[in-house]
């Protein structure tokens, strides 16, 4: 599966634009994930790579066909987990599954139901009704959906919120599991998840790509920008990015990020978490 | 293999909703409403009273709650958002058109509950005239097709404005619109069509046929309107014109709705069922024609061949003339509106003829020009489907042709004449009818009709003849009994079906006792003719009428629940007895139209005149207990009834509940007061053979035809009384 964005772009009726001149290709197998403050183009981005948006500008070719030509094929290859879905909360997990199965032409949904129920750990709830599902599990049996069918091009837009760190973490293995042999695009605000498990990582500012690469590519970026000092000597100079405090005995001692780092501050090993701050505080692509 | 494993899965998930249920469950009971609340149906045939007005208020009810449903349905998947799901999956308009299918699936499996439903309750109502398929079209046609208009109209209000509180209100408006505003309109009314009667003995076909035809021409209407609110789907993020804009792109999507909306359109304007007839009732001018000058008409003949499966006919007349007049004339005919003229020849030319849009009383006009030339044969060819007149488009049902019935009066049967002067043998016609085997064919008057030809396909051709410019023939599947009273012969046709009935109401015996005793003491009716009298039971029609040799009697004045009303009489075969004496008193002799509060009508003689048979017939015990004690009883009741005693108040109640009280005491008044009225007017007059000579003397009066009526001051001069001496209070 290869996505390819062409200078892709997104103005909304109201005149926002989402996104400007994005130019990506997205290929598999690899598990990219999607970073970017509230407003960067995500989920815009993540709706026109499931032809639920229409881009104004550009256009996004699916194995090298225009993808709103290809809707029908790339529908039946997809597996999408927005952000903001509701499930029918009068059928059973099972159900809405085998709904959602025969609605993407599985042949087998049973089996298939059974295997991403097994997947993401709710077999026995599989009879109880969504209704009385927590928010945990009902966000478990939407992965689940997305994941019926094997679909070759996966797109999770937050799908660990809500989860407790211990499933987040299943459900991280099992994303890079599936990112064995699909494209899988991850959106998420916890840096912690793509840390983890993600090849590449796109970060997304104002509707436009800041950075694409791996993440230890983003990291070495940020050396020499990343340092830490005790607030009571901070000058707080103009560019000096906080990106953590923290209260111990002898003061708060502060974290940040910034071009050049001031003099009183002791440069640090750079986190993703500090250079994906850094990247967004620049405001530019590295 | 896809959309049907869709539409399963949607259909599944639709049943396995709550509010499915809920709707499925009150619509099953809906039907009730008919038999309480909602009865738009206002004959009292059993048919209409148990099946027409339930199936139509299953239909009115249903189709508002399944287009609720609908509006709930499609706001649900987007109030929950799991459409972002599904339109991942499939395309939205695939999904809109999955769910409309389960939906309308939904509808025809709750039609099909509440049919099963309703059918033992129906057949233990109805009783012997119960027929399986006026039931199964009642329910198709009253009740089912109003589901899927319901569910097509409130999806489009939906797709067009994705607001649940705004298609809700679209919805609530276009369902008032059909119930209030529409209501007498047999075309737009499309969730409550204009059913007024169903005829128990008979055949229902035309009156099915139109409200299918109704039906489906708003079913193709809002199927257009469908697709173009479907294409207006929301897709791709855009708004409603985008969204049309690009689900358009498919040309066959919006032709499709184009050719739906134009189909109905023609439909509608090119409807078969009502003719353009003048609405102004005083219009005569086709009564009001010259006469062609020194042209006779010396005899016609007619050839009639009903198409009993198609409600249509076709015919070929024709009519000779003696022109004295030396030049050339234009003949003039009244036509059934909905029949065409296809041919038309002078001596066997082809001769112009025009055919008027212009139409009144149910006929339009022919114009033929015919050559100068002293004998003339003109002959036609005509066929068609008969249009009714548009004056009683909401009691449809009188052009019934059928396999059971055919009524056809003057031009339906054959074109009328004008504007021709009979010669002195009057207009002598020979008619030739040609009708399935099954079908006993009754000339509405005192001639007889006579097979002459039994064809082979099942078929058979019967003739009769008569004097006149139209006629009317009735034809079913009657049974005759020939009744001698009196020295007359009755020739009594009932239908089939109601053969049960009749003879569980002893229809014979009481035709004879009402005959003899009515004859011997108020007279012959004058309708009979050469010591005969047809009695035709003819299709629910609202009233008889009656010509030389033959009178009718409406199907609703015998069905088991009137001749099961003790207020007519004490049992069936008194019933029967009192709609028969209405011969003479309602037909042989008009009432005029009383006060609202006034006692007096036909139906004060007739219960009278029923007593006194059953007290001829039972003795005077048997006729106190069950008529005079009765009525008493219901008169000492009513001048104990509080709104009669205060009518101030019954002015503040609703008019509806007004209207119920109303009735229930004019009723009253005219079954029991009157009836007792007339008991003292008896006393007073010296007794029953002093009132028999002065119903006799009224009975024989001579009529002013401009005012023919019997008035309540005409009955009390004949006694000498007056009002206040026949007061019960």
């Amino acid at each position: 599966m290869k996505m390819e964005l062409q200078d892709l772009c997104m103005t909304y009726p109201g005149g926002k634009q989402a996104l400007q001149h994005l130019n990506l290709s997205l290929e598999s197998p690899s598990l990219i994930g999607l970073l970017g403050p509230n407003g960067a183009g995500k989920s815009t981005l993540m709706k026109l790579l499931t032809a639920a948006l229409l881009p104004t500008g550009g256009s996004i070719l699916a194995d090298g066909q225009p993808l709103i030509k290809t809707e029908r094929q790339l529908k039946s290859r997809l597996g999408y987990l927005p952000q903001d879905f509701g499930l029918f909360d009068e059928l059973t997990a099972a159900q809405f599954l085998d709904y959602m199965a025969a609605l993407k032409g599985l042949r087998s949904p049973g089996k298939a139901v059974r295997e991403v129920l097994k997947a993401v750990s709710l077999e026995e709830k599989a009879k109880s009704k969504i209704r009385t599902l927590s928010g945990g599990q009902r966000q478990r049996v939407g992965i689940a959906q997305a994941l019926l069918g094997e679909p070759s091009f996966l797109v999770f837009d937050e799908p660990t919120v809500g989860l407790d760190p211990e499933e987040r973490i299943h459900f991280r293995s099992l994303f890079s599991r599936m990112a064995q042999d699909r494209l899988v695009l991850l959106s998420t605000h916890i840096i912690e998840d793509v840390q983890a498990v993600c090849g590449r990582l796109i970060v997304l500012n104002q509707g436009r790509v800041l950075f694409s690469g791996t993440p230890e590519e983003l990291i070495q970026a940020a050396a020499g920008h990343v340092g830490a000092f005790w607030e009571k000597d901070a000058a707080w100079e103009q560019g000096l990015h906080i990106t953590a405090r923290v209260n111990t005995s002898h003061g708060v001692r502060c974290r940040a990020v910034a071009d050049r780092l001031p003099a009183y501050a002791r440069e640090e090993e750079p986190s993703l978490e500090d250079a994906y701050l850094y990247l967004i505080s620049r405001g530019a692509a590295l | 293999m896809k959309t049907i494993r869709l539409f399963r899965l949607e259909l599944r998930r639709l049943l396995q909703s709550r509010l499915t249920w809920l709707a499925a469950g009150l619509t099953a009971l809906s039907p009730a409403l008919g038999l309480s609340l909602y009865k738009t149906a206002d004959a009292s045939t059993m048919l209409s009273m148990y099946l027409a007005n339930p199936a139509i208020a299953g239909g009115a009810a249903g189709g508002i709650l399944f287009g609720l449903l609908t509006i709930f349905e499609l706001d649900r998947a987007s109030r929950s958002r799991v459409d972002v799901l599904l339109d991942a999956a499939v395309s939205p308009l695939c999904m809109a058109l999955q769910r409309l299918m389960a939906l309308f699936a939904g509808a025809f499996f709750t039609l099909g509950l509440t049919m099963l439903l309703w059918l033992p309750v129906s057949w233990r109502l109805i009783g012997a005239v119960f027929g399986a398929a006026d039931y199964l079209l009642a329910y198709l046609l009253l009740m089912g097709l109003a589901l899927p208009l319901g569910i097509l109209s409130s999806a489009a209000a939906y797709q067009f404005t994705r607001r649940a509180d705004l298609s809700l209100i679209l919805f609530a408006a276009f369902a008032a619109l059909s119930l209030t505003v529409w209501a007498d309109n047999w075309q737009l009314c499309w969730l409550n069509p204009c059913v007024w009667a169903l005829s128990d003995d008979f055949s229902n076909f035309r009156i099915f046929r139109s409200v299918a035809y109704m039906r489906l021409t708003w079913l193709a209407a809002l199927f257009g309107i469908w697709i173009l609110s479907w294409l207006c789907i929301r897709q791709y993020g855009k708004g409603i014109l985008g969204s049309l804009r690009r689900s358009a792109r498919r040309a066959c999507r919006p032709a499709a709705a184009l050719l739906l909306l134009a189909v109905s359109g023609t439909a509608y304007a090119a409807q078969p069922f009502v003719d353009r007839s003048n609405l102004d009732e005083t219009a005569m001018s086709f009564y009001e024609m010259p006469y062609a000058e020194g042209i006779v008409c010396t005899g016609r003949s007619a050839w009639v061949f009903p198409d009993v499966k198609a409600g249509s006919l076709s015919g070929r007349a024709a009519y000779e003339f003696q022109n004295t007049s030396g030049q050339d004339w234009e003949a003039a005919f009244g036509v059934t509106p909905g029949y065409a003229i296809t041919k038309v020849q002078v001596n066997g030319e082809k001769v112009p003829f025009s055919v008027s849009d212009y139409q009144e009383y149910n006929e339009a006009m022919l114009r033929v020009s015919i050559p100068a030339g002293e004998q003339v044969e003109l002959t036609m060819e005509y066929a068609g489907f008969p249009k009714e007149n548009r004056m009683m488009s909401t009691m449809q049902g009188r052009a019934e042709i059928s396999g059971a019935y055919l009524c056809l009066e003057n031009a339906a049967l054959s074109p009328r004449l004008l504007n021709v002067l009979p010669d002195e043998n009057g207009y002598p016609a020979a008619v030739e009818i040609t009708l399935p085997a099954s079908m006993l064919v009754i000339p509405f008057g005192s001639s007889d009709a006579r097979v002459t030809v039994e064809h082979e396909d099942g078929t058979r051709t019967w003739r009769y003849e008569e004097n006149g410019t139209g006629g009317i023939l009735y034809a079913g599947d009657y049974v005759r009994e020939e009744i001698e009273a009196d020295g007359f012969t009755i020739e009594f046709y009932y239908g089939r079906r109601h053969q049960a009935v009749m003879e569980a109401a002893g229809a014979a015996d009481a035709v004879k006792a009402v005959v003899e005793y009515c004859t011997e003491h108020y007279g012959r009716l004058s309708f009979g003719s050469g010591g005969k009298l047809k009695l035709i039971q003819s299709r629910v029609s609202g009233g008889g009428y009656a010509t030389d040799g033959a009178s009718l009697l409406d199907e609703a004045d015998f069905t088991a629940a009137n001749l099961s009303n003790t207020d007519k009489g004490a049992g069936a075969g008194e019933v029967m007895i009192h709609e028969l004496v209405h011969q003479w008193w309602g037909l042989g002799n008009m009432f005029d139209v009383p006060e609202p509060d006034s006692p007096w009508s036909a139906e004060g003689l007739t219960v009278y005149t029923t007593y006194r048979i059953a007290k001829e017939l039972y003795g005077e015990a048997y006729a106190q207990e069950h008529y005079v004690d009765q009525w008493q009883q219901a008169v000492d009741d009513y001048y104990l009834n509080f709104y009669v005693r205060n009518p101030e108040y019954l002015e503040m109640l609703p008019e509806e509940k007004q209207l119920e009280i109303t009735g229930s005491l004019t009723y009253v008044r005219q079954y029991c007061e009157m009836p007792l009225k007339i008991l003292k007017a008896e006393a007073l007059a010296g007794g029953e053979e002093a009132m028999d000579q002065i119903l006799k003397g009224l009975f024989n009066r001579e009529i002013d035809p401009m005012n023919p009526y019997l008035t309540y001051q005409d009955f009390l001069d004949a006694c000498g009384l007056t009002k206040e001496d026949l007061s019960l209070a």
